[in-house]
């Protein structure tokens, strides 16, 4: 009969309603990666509270020597291969070709995806990329005056962990707006690709066709 | 385009141009699949790579899918371990081992650095970092000859411990020299193979001596 009916309806209207809907609040929140927010910022501030506060936790110079290690290898890992891409839709990376060639590519992504970042969480991104290594800059030359000899490795070590990953994260954000695109992404790569030339025939039909049209 | 408005071509005529592609294009758009994909599959393919270099470490064989694909979890993991267990193992050591844990972690990675900047400099093809990589895997066979003298110790250390631990030691020092060498040594030219192989060779020889001179307080 006919309740049965408005039953179906009734439910395909609502399953309809909550696809938007949730759609809306995920265009609508200001982050849309939390978690990877939250883990961007986690294994940095960590690292660094860990190192300013080590006497307290521990009493073991090697706990926290290999304790803060462990942090900047995680956060080292994590903003370049996930948080970057989530964030902000930038990555790079080493490749090496088949002759044993290594070279550096970055990638920046023009379209925006479904879930693409919103600007608070670019904010807190590039914040975060930039903030830590000058924070490990000011804790080396505390460092090397108060002559703690030993901590100077571990801070060597953050430097030059969170720097890299300043550096490669720059050269994507510039190196985007100078190459020629690609149907989705831009993609730039150092001097020392091997490229490869090809020869193009167009018929010059299509070619007079193209200009005269604009 | 009003300026080109009266260029006319004869329509048989092809017209030929250049176009500079770089060549590793074709990966990006792998990656480009990867760009989503779920973290936990990140983190499980980095796994897997980790552990089939170990795997390759341990059975040398010449392979450039391997080279090409280098990390430096591996040799991170293997410098902490072999800092770990050299810890407090030197006569006058006053605090908990500390200045010795920051020393061991300098010796390897300065002179990996050093050895990878003599083979890049006397003209090696093999990149900085995949370098890097090689020497540091292959100081697996000595973290697991510093483990053997670890337990070794702890039933004695006698002449008889002292001999077991020569042998594994000098066993182990010869599989890692070996091992970086089969990977190292091809990418330079036929000449210089000895002037980079000493450098390899002085390096383990540094790491052995530490592990066999180490006595528990």
């Amino acid at each position: 009969g006919s309740p049965p009916q408005a039953l179906v309806d009734d439910t395909e209207d609502v399953s309809l309603d909550f696809g938007s809907e949730e759609e809306l609040a995920l265009r609508k929140a200001k982050i849309r990666h939390p978690l990877a927010t939250f883990f961007h910022l986690f294994f940095r501030v960590s690292a660094i509270i860990t190192y300013l506060f080590c006497d307290w936790f521990s009493n073991s110079f090697v706990a926290c020597f290999v304790t803060i290690l462990l942090l900047l290898s995680f956060d080292f890992w994590s903003v370049k291969n996930v948080t970057g891409r989530l964030l902000v839709g930038l990555h790079w990376w080493n490749q090496i070709d088949e002759d044993g060639k290594s070279h550096w590519v970055f990638e920046a992504r023009r379209v925006p995806t479904r879930a693409a970042s919103t600007e608070a969480e670019a904010r807190i991104f590039w914040l975060g990329l930039i903030i830590c290594p000058v924070i490990w800059t000011v804790f080396f030359f505390s460092t090397l005056f108060s002559l703690k000899l030993k901590w100077l490795a571990l801070v060597i070590a953050g430097i030059s962990l969170q720097t890299a990953n300043l550096y490669g994260y720059i050269y994507c954000k510039l190196g985007g707006h100078k190459s020629t695109s690609r149907a989705t992404s831009h993609f730039f790569v150092t001097a020392d690709v091997p490229k490869s030339k090809y020869r193009v025939a167009l018929p010059a039909t299509a070619l007079n066709r193209h200009v005269l049209t604009r | 385009f009003a300026g080109l408005a009266d260029v006319s071509i004869a329509e048989d005529i092809p017209v030929e141009g250049e176009i500079t592609i770089p060549v590793g294009s074709h990966s990006p758009d792998e990656d480009c699949s990867t760009l989503d994909e779920p973290v936990r599959d990140t983190i499980m393919r980095d796994l897997k790579a980790v552990g089939k270099k170990f795997v390759h470490v341990m059975y040398p064989k010449k392979s450039s899918a391997l080279l090409r694909d280098w990390d430096l979890w591996g040799p991170l993991v293997l410098c902490v371990s072999l800092a770990l267990m050299l810890q407090g193992g030197s006569a006058d050591s006053k605090e908990d081992g500390g200045p010795q844990f920051a020393e061991v972690f300098v010796i390897i990675w300065f002179g990996a650095v050093v050895i990878t900047l003599n083979s890049k400099l006397l003209g090696g093809t093999i990149s900085f970092f995949q370098s890097l990589c090689v020497l540091g895997y292959c100081v697996l066979p000595l973290t697991v000859a510093m483990l053997v003298c670890r337990l070794v110790l702890l039933a004695g250390s006698g002449t008889v411990s002292f001999i077991i631990r020569l042998i594994v030691v000098v066993a182990m020092f010869g599989w890692s020299t070996l091992a970086s060498t089969a990977f190292l040594a091809d990418s330079q030219p036929p000449n210089r193979k000895a002037l980079v192989v000493y450098p390899i060779f002085l390096f383990y020889f540094v790491i052995s001596w530490m592990i066999l001179t180490f006595t528990p307080q």
